[in-house]
């Protein structure tokens, strides 16, 4: 019996390149066991790539990795033991059906032919496939295929979890499911790493979070930085037909002291930056001091976001340098800085793993 | 190797295989082929009499020559088939070796190319039974049936695994086919010819410009006037001199020929020393091939007993006796190709990979 304290994921100077294309360049991480780590990245960045080497099936041209104590270069049968993985997608054999893909999953490994029946049949219930158990896997939708996948990675009870964008495809309600799975699942002791580029679903589940930008893992003292830095708060005012969304915008950027043009507009919503969170506070005491009928005020974007568009637009200041001056708040559109702005998708289209 | 994943892997592959439509068109093409070959021999050979040895391994090989264009499509695209259908690394991150994978696609490959030996077997049996047959020609002609189709399926699987394109791995399947079939008769025709050394004949002959030119020497009753032969001069001897192909310098060659394979192991069957079917032509032609051709050759036609014996003319059974057996050596060569691309491919599919096919997608 593995130990708790045993199965995180380890990860020390990882490289490794396809050609000219440089996919994973410099990546050191630690992913603690009972929590949910997400890997934070555009597309591009070498978060599959790097799925690919900790899954041991890719040989890294460099650095160390460790899965619950075993090096999956060194001892791949040993890793994959202890790893479940989830393919960003889902390759299923043509004709067969969701129960024979599980299965047959359990029995490669190693499960008795009934244990892998129960096995599952318990998993299709868990992710509420049961009904589509006799289905040929290929008339599944992308959303019960994602889910299947998941399933199938859970086939051998694996302590540490790799989970390539798993919501990609989900309802919003599986994707509630699949969050209070996951977060099941790190409760009894497992390692779960999960990677995403779509930040506000990380947000709602990771405990931890590793950066990565062209292939580089971003230093936690930058990160750290780059989250107190300014960001843009959210306000809202209750809607009345007798003030414009203009005269708010006046009146919010006369309270706080700012010129007309510090504070923007998007829809029915006012932007507002702010140099940390304190100011923010303040910020918002004196608007309601001054009357204004506020009903929302948040971060216009999550933490995870907010972090990792703080350090792509600081770009490459050197893989741990801290940018010097202040940044720039986000655009009011907080998806527009999304394009690379530094190194454009070199891959080639038919397809090295990004 | 573990046989519980092993069957395991066996058990996916068939069970696609088994399910999906096009595998029954193609057994349904198959069988079509064969009746309609089986029609055509049965009215080619009641022409004959006699015909029945000839026309049952003229169907053993009509069905050999079928699985052999049937077999690559079954196997040349296991590997490199799942990879792009994302199916291959879900596996590969399971217990189930390398090794495990590619030997578990290669049985299957097998198993569903025995499938269209099944199909045959109905066909092979009456062509058994509409002639006198020995039955150990048709036990060994099958059992080879079995084994080749295993080595198509390990060079399909094998190559499937080490190029990264489906269809340029079934191509290459048909390639290596295309060269042990027709590539080796090539090559033993083409280097038999090139390796040619001169043969020399020495003949000398009763002077037959002698006689006068209404005299037949031949004749029963010698015509008034005529010598007989023993009064007839004898020429000078002449020595000519050409070019001999040395085919018995390249018949290894045809050795690893599929056909020459089943038909140098079925046990020949004569009739009065001449081959009696078309295993025993095939296999008496590439053993005489074996033998050398004399450097020096001499015809004393002066010799009474050069013509004048009653030594007859030695027959193929005569002649073959002595020569090797060559199926065993072809059918070696074939498993060391067959086995060689199975490693290489296993080397190519193993994981942690350290390089990929090119433009491939290990997920």
């Amino acid at each position: 019996m593995v130990g708790a304290m045993d199965v995180g994921i380890d990860v020390a100077g990882v490289r490794r390149s396809f050609g000219a294309v440089h996919a994973v360049q410099e990546v050191t991480f630690r992913a603690a066991p009972g929590r949910v780590t997400g890997l934070v990245g555009p597309n591009g960045s070498g978060k599959t790539t790097l799925m690919l080497m900790l899954a041991s099936l890719l040989r890294p041209d460099a650095g160390r990795m460790s899965i619950g104590g075993v090096d999956p270069v060194a001892d791949p049968a040993g890793a994959r033991r202890l790893l479940g993985w989830m393919p960003d997608s889902l390759g299923a054999w043509p004709s067969l059906t969701a129960r024979e893909v599980l299965v047959a999953t359990g029995q490669l490994y190693d499960l008795a032919r009934d244990d892998a029946r129960a096995r599952a049949d318990q998993l299709l219930g868990l992710v509420d496939l049961a009904a589509l158990a006799g289905a040929p896997a290929r008339v599944l939708s992308r959303g019960q295929k994602q889910r299947l996948a998941l399933a199938r990675a859970l086939v051998h009870d694996p302590q540490v979890l790799l989970l390539d964008e798993p919501a990609s495809g989900l309802d919003p309600q599986s994707r509630i499911a699949l969050r209070e799975l996951l977060r099941r699942l790190a409760a009894e002791g497992r390692t779960v790493l999960i990677s995403s580029h779509v930040l506000s679903e990380l947000e709602e589940v990771v405990d931890d979070a590793v950066f990565l930008v062209d292939g580089r893992t971003v230093a936690g003292e930058r990160i750290a930085a780059a989250a107190t830095r300014t960001r843009v708060w959210r306000l809202r005012a209750v809607a009345d037909a007798s003030r414009s969304l203009e005269a708010d915008r006046a009146q919010v950027a006369a309270t706080l002291g700012r010129a007309f043009d510090d504070v923007a507009a998007d829809r029915r919503d006012l932007l507002v930056p702010f140099a940390d969170e304190a100011a923010a506070v303040a910020g918002l005491r004196a608007l309601i001091a001054a009357g204004l009928p506020i009903v929302e005020f948040a971060p216009a974007v999550g933490d995870l976001e907010h972090a990792f568009l703080d350090l792509r637009a600081s770009g490459h200041a050197g893989p741990t340098g801290a940018p010097s001056g202040p940044v720039d708040p986000p655009p009011a559109d907080p998806h527009a800085g999304w394009a690379p702005p530094h190194a454009p998708d070199t891959r080639p289209d038919d397809g090295s793993p990004a | 190797m573990n046989l519980h994943r092993l069957g395991t892997i066996i058990g996916i592959e068939l069970r696609q295989r088994v399910r999906s439509v096009a595998w029954y068109v193609l057994l349904a093409v198959f069988a079509v082929i064969l009746i309609g070959m089986l029609a055509l021999s049965f009215a080619a050979f009641s022409l004959l009499s006699g015909g029945n040895d000839w026309f049952f391994s003229l169907i053993i090989m009509l069905v050999l020559l079928l699985t052999l264009l049937v077999s690559p499509t079954l196997s040349g695209s296991a590997v490199n088939g799942d990879r792009d259908a994302a199916t291959l690394a879900p596996v590969q991150v399971t217990l189930a070796t390398t090794s495990e994978i590619v030997v578990g696609k290669f049985l299957a490959a097998w198993v569903s190319g025995l499938a269209f030996l099944l199909v045959a077997l109905p066909f092979l049996a009456v062509a058994t039974l509409a002639g006198r047959l020995n039955p150990t020609v048709i036990i060994t002609s099958l059992g080879i049936l079995i084994i080749e189709v295993g080595i198509v399926a390990a060079i399909g699987v094998g190559l499937s695994a080490i190029v990264a394109r489906p269809l340029f791995s079934v191509a290459s399947t048909y390639l290596i086919i295309a060269a042990l079939t027709i590539g080796t008769l090539l090559a033993f025709w083409l280097g038999g010819t090139a390796l040619r050394t001169t043969q020399t004949t020495v003949t000398r002959d009763f002077d037959y410009s002698a006689l006068p030119p209404t005299c037949d020497p031949w004749a029963d009753v010698r015509a008034e006037g005529c010598p007989s032969f023993d009064e007839l001069e004898c020429t000078e001897t002449t020595t000519n001199s050409f070019e001999v192909a040395r085919f018995d310098r390249v018949w290894w060659v045809l050795a690893a020929n599929p056909f020459v394979i089943l038909a140098d192991a079925t046990p020949p069957t004569y009739d009065n020393g001449y081959p009696s079917d078309l295993f025993s032509q095939i296999a008496s032609g590439v053993r005489l091939a074996q033998i050398p051709p004399e450097q020096q050759t001499s015809y004393d036609g002066c010799d009474a007993r050069g013509w004048n014996a009653s030594d007859p003319y030695p027959t193929t059974e005569d002649q073959v006796r002595g020569t090797a057996p060559s199926w065993f050596v072809g059918l070696l060569v074939q498993l060391l190709i067959a086995a060689g691309l199975m490693a290489w491919g296993v080397a190519r599919t193993r994981t942690p990979a350290k390089r990929l096919p090119p433009g491939t997608r290990i997920a």
